[in-house]
């Protein structure tokens, strides 16, 4: 697939690397020379130097031969303008991210739709609702939905003196009773392990399960673990994201507590907000946190544009008995950091909306991916197709490539966690658990 | 810029003009009955038509109607409507004192319904009329009403709407103001045809359905009979008025916005819920109240007159089913309570409004939780949207001198030797232009035993609460009246 991309921020340097070890033909468009001339050495890509909303250097990118057009610039305007070009061009998709709501709204004239853009992303919106979709659950670090929500991948962080300990996952099964659920992949010391039957499970482990919803909270008590919808939650920082957020959990009844310096920005929180209380202070201010009660709260969101405030402001909730941190911060190297610091999750709105496109870009036999933050394994989501050689085969008959687990499988809306007596059929949507440099050979096998 | 007096006299005497046309009207009534009154009418028009024209014709207008200027005309017509209006019952002899005619012209204009009447009946068909007409034009503002026919009122209008239209903030549903008023009036005329319509239906004569639909749309409740409502008997009757009293009570531009089809409107005004509820809970608490006291021999009784009599009083009508004098104090107190509190802003009724409590209840709300949170930034909102801070300050500051009047003018009557009860309603009764109070000033009782000062105060709580105390106040005020000049007349030079 040939792909063209303007804009070389973080976001589409993620994509760039993504799609390229993927082995697509990436071309990148940027104004600047450094940011390029980085992006060239990191990446195996074509880069071109000049405005993404030139006709001129698109045509210099050849991008009538191009099958997927990203438009990931700062400038939204330039993003539609880029985005409507390509349509002119002929490219297939298109993909364009916008800031500003107000292009957005159904009621416009200018909606997607005219504009032919497949895909808005709206980087605010898409980091609001990656922290209410992992804000449902007080001890998960990583909640993805998959076959639209039926089945859950949930990560879990394993404390010292969790009864699980020390146990290999095949006595595991035993213990499992009525529910069904596989642990697809584990976090040790920052290496993903894909494991097998014999593999242990130690104190300060990630791990990854892949369950029905409406089994978790069985499941959850098995793992001697309590998720709980947080009931007061804490938003540091007011902007777009924290204003969603707190909207969103409002509406469900939770106690809100905002927190922005700005004074005029707090007149405009107050007004649109109902039940949450939107307070008026620095979010470093030790005592007045603590006298709202922040160490009281399940779970404390630090979106404000300083990564500092945002970490700052999380190890002093955590430090004072907050339940759980979510932490917006914008250089995406620190995640693995954080993590040794004490914060639960640690969120880059650009890796979130770059793993939302990349979401969209695969969509067709791969339904929807999400990478594992802070490692190197990889969900995808592929459909088996009727003319695919193992159909209608058990699965210990296939032999699947190792550092892959197959971890779930939709039929007819129906979820099947999987054993070696499952039998494969066309039309069946697998959830597969693999290590990224195993990708290729997956999709190999399910196109053979 | 300097007060305009010359504008002032010119639309004070083109009101003047106006009214004296409406006082042509009873006329037909006078010669079909043939009560022999037509001559008065004849007479106070003529004097209305005189004194108009001459105060129009001799001043000279400006070109413009400041703030300034609109205060002082909506509350000086006010004041001279009522004076004019006083003359037919005057004149007939009908009342002799001009201090009694003139309260009971000004209880109609404002739509107080208090009276100095012991037997109402005795004023004769053509007055009767004239006594529910004065309410009618006051209801939805003569003065609202003038701007939709009259183009002399063209300039400068939305100064004199402001002045006379009640509630905290005025909805403006055209972006004409002579258009708003006649939407506003429009709306009126049709509720008000629609309820004689059925009032006739349910057996009144046309004379007696065309005044009570009169004093029902402009929460008025000056009733041509002595025993009010409860003359008839008749429980059809009563639910129908007590329908059309619940729609008076309501912003008359959310019907419109009914009438044109936006049904979402009156869905999402938290005032007009808050209106509601406020009803229905009294009117249960009453009925309760009734029943266990066993003021009546069955329930059906007890919820008949208890809603008629809280929504009659909320809105201020004070039409009468039942003598709540004799009710156990609890009713009595929540009633007195009642009177405070009105309909919607927008609507016909009086008192301090609905939208300005529940905003006031919000601000109250608000200050306890600062008081938990002493950080947290808050807004007050009404249908979502945020209420400008000099909203409320303005409600605040209505609700201080509100409280002052209410108790400067409580003083004064009961100096008098006027007792406690009869003293205090009596102004509660007249400032929130409800009309029967409780004693000496009862359903059942009338105005005219009080002294003639309490009287005068009395009068003047009425235009007060009627123009929502600052159009009326602000005449009171030495600095309004510092840089003031003789008009330019029309004879002058230059």
């Amino acid at each position: 697939m040939r792909v063209v991309v303007i804009g070389a921020g973080e976001v589409g340097r993620h994509i760039c690397q993504q799609l390229s070890v993927e082995n697509h033909e990436v071309i990148l468009i940027d104004r600047d020379a450094d940011r390029l001339k980085r992006a060239k050495r990191d990446l195996n890509i074509l880069a071109i130097e000049g405005n993404g909303a030139s006709a001129q250097i698109l045509e210099q990118a050849n991008i009538t031969k191009a099958d997927l057009f990203i438009a990931v610039t700062d400038i939204d305007e330039v993003n539609l303008i880029a985005c409507i070009m390509a349509k002119e061009y002929g490219v297939l998709r298109r993909v364009a991210r916008v800031r500003n709501v107000e292009y957005f709204s159904g009621a416009s004239p200018l909606n997607e739709h005219r504009l032919g853009i497949d895909l808005l992303i709206n980087p605010d919106q898409v980091m609001a609702q990656e922290i209410l979709r992992i804000s449902e659950m007080s001890e998960a670090f990583e909640v993805v939905d998959f076959a639209h929500g039926e089945v859950v991948l949930v990560g879990y962080q394993i404390k010292e003196g969790n009864p699980v300990c020390g146990i290999t996952l095949a006595d595991q099964k035993d213990l499992r009773g009525l529910y069904d659920f596989v642990i697809v992949a584990i976090v040790r010391d920052e290496e993903t392990i894909i494991p097998g039957g014999s593999d242990l499970i130690r104190a300060e482990d990630r791990i990854y399960l892949v369950v029905r919803r409406r089994d978790m909270a069985a499941v959850e008590e098995l793992f001697n673990l309590w998720s709980m919808a947080p009931k007061k939650v804490f938003i540091i920082g007011g902007g777009q994201v924290g204003f969603r957020v707190a909207k969103a959990l409002e509406q469900r009844k939770v106690d809100v507590a905002l927190v922005e310096t700005d004074s005029i920005r707090c007149e405009h929180l107050a007004e649109h907000l109902s039940s949450a209380v939107v307070l008026n202070f620095d979010g470093l201010d030790a005592h007045d946190l603590l006298s709202e009660g922040i160490d009281t709260a399940d779970l404390v969101v630090a979106v404000t544009d300083g990564d500092t405030t945002n970490i700052l402001s999380s190890l002093l909730a955590k430090y004072h008995g907050a339940k759980k941190c979510i932490t917006r911060i914008s250089r995406p190297d620190f995640i693995p950091l954080l993590g040794k610091l004490g914060i639960d999750v640690a969120l880059s709105p650009r890796l979130v909306a770059a793993n939302m496109i990349l979401r969209f870009v695969r969509r067709g036999a791969i339904l929807s991916v999400a990478t594992l933050l802070g490692s190197d394994a990889e969900v995808v989501e592929l459909v088996v197709s009727e003319r695919w050689a193992h159909v209608d085969k058990p699965l210990r008959s296939i032999g699947f490539p190792a550092d892959t687990n197959l971890g779930a499988v939709v039929r007819q809306g129906k979820v099947i966690i999987p054993s070696g007596d499952t039998v494969l059929k066309a039309g069946d949507r697998l959830i597969i658990f693999s290590m990224k440099k195993a990708i290729p050979t997956v999709e190999q096998l399910l196109t053979s | 810029m300097r007060l305009g007096t010359g504008t002032i006299g010119a639309l004070l005497g083109w009101l003047l003009i106006f009214l004296s046309v409406a006082l042509l009207i009873p006329i037909a009534f006078s010669i079909y009955y043939d009560d022999g009154n037509w001559r008065f009418f004849v007479i106070s028009s003529a004097i209305g038509f005189v004194l108009g024209g001459g105060l129009s014709w001799s001043c000279v207008s400006e070109p413009e109607i400041g703030h300034r200027e609109g205060f002082a005309i909506v509350g000086f017509s006010w004041l001279a409507a009522a004076a004019l209006g006083a003359l037919p019952y005057y004149l007939s002899g009908a009342i002799p004192s001009y201090l009694n005619a003139y309260f009971e012209s000004m209880s109609g204009f404002t739509t107080t319904g208090a009276t100095i009447l012991e037997r109402v009946e005795a004023l004769g068909p053509s007055l009767l009329f004239w006594r529910a007409f004065t309410q009618w034009l006051g209801g939805m503002g003569f003065i609202v009403l003038s701007l939709a026919i009259l183009p002399i009122l063209g300039i400068g209008g939305m100064q004199l709407f402001r002045a006379e239209m009640p509630g905290p903030t005025k909805d403006r549903l055209a972006p004409r103001i002579q258009d708003t008023a006649r939407i506003l009036w429009s709306v009126y005329v049709l509720f008000t045809a629609v309820e004689t319509g059925l009032l006739m239906l349910a057996g009144m004569s046309f004379f007696d359905a065309i005044c009570h639909a009169f004093c029902t749309l402009a929460t008025g409740g000056f009733s041509p009979r002595t025993d009010s409502i409860a003359a008839f008997q008749n429980p059809w009757i009563d639910l129908i008025i007590i329908v059309f009293i619940i729609l008076a009570g309501i912003n008359f531009s959310l019907h419109y916005r009914l009438l044109t089809g936006n049904w979402k409107a009156f869905g999402r005004s938290e005032e007009l819920r808050f209106y509601l509820g406020i009803g229905i809970v009294t009117t249960i608490f009453v009925m309760l109240a009734n029943i266990h006291f066993a003021t009546y021999d069955s329930w059906l009784d007890s919820l008949r007159y208890s809603t008629f009599q809280v929504w009659t009083i909320l809105t201020g009508t004070g039409f009468h089913t039942a003598d709540f004098d004799q009710w156990a104090p609890a009713c009595k107190i929540t009633l007195v309570t009642l009177m405070f509190l009105g309909g919607m802003a927008g609507s016909t009724t009086g008192g301090i409004k609905q939208a300005r409590i529940l905003m006031f209840w919000k601000f109250t709300r608000i200050q306890i939780r600062k008081l938990i949170h002493p950080r947290a930034v808050v807004s007050i909102k009404l249908d979502n949207r945020k209420v400008p801070a000099e909203v409320i300050q303005s409600i605040l500051g209505y609700l201080s001198l509100y409280a002052v009047v209410f108790v400067f003018a409580t003083l004064i009557v009961t100096g008098q030797g006027v007792d406690i009860v009869t003293g205090t309603v009596s102004v509660i009764a007249t400032l929130n232009n409800i009309g029967p109070g409780l004693a000496g000033v009862g359903p059942c009782q009338n105005y005219a035993g009080l002294p003639d000062l309490s009287k005068a105060v009395l009068i003047m709580c009425m235009v007060v609460g009627r123009l929502e105390l600052y159009t009326i106040i602000i005449l009171f005020v030495p600095s309004y009246w510092k840089d003031v000049r003789c008009p330019r007349w029309r004879w002058s030079k230059t």
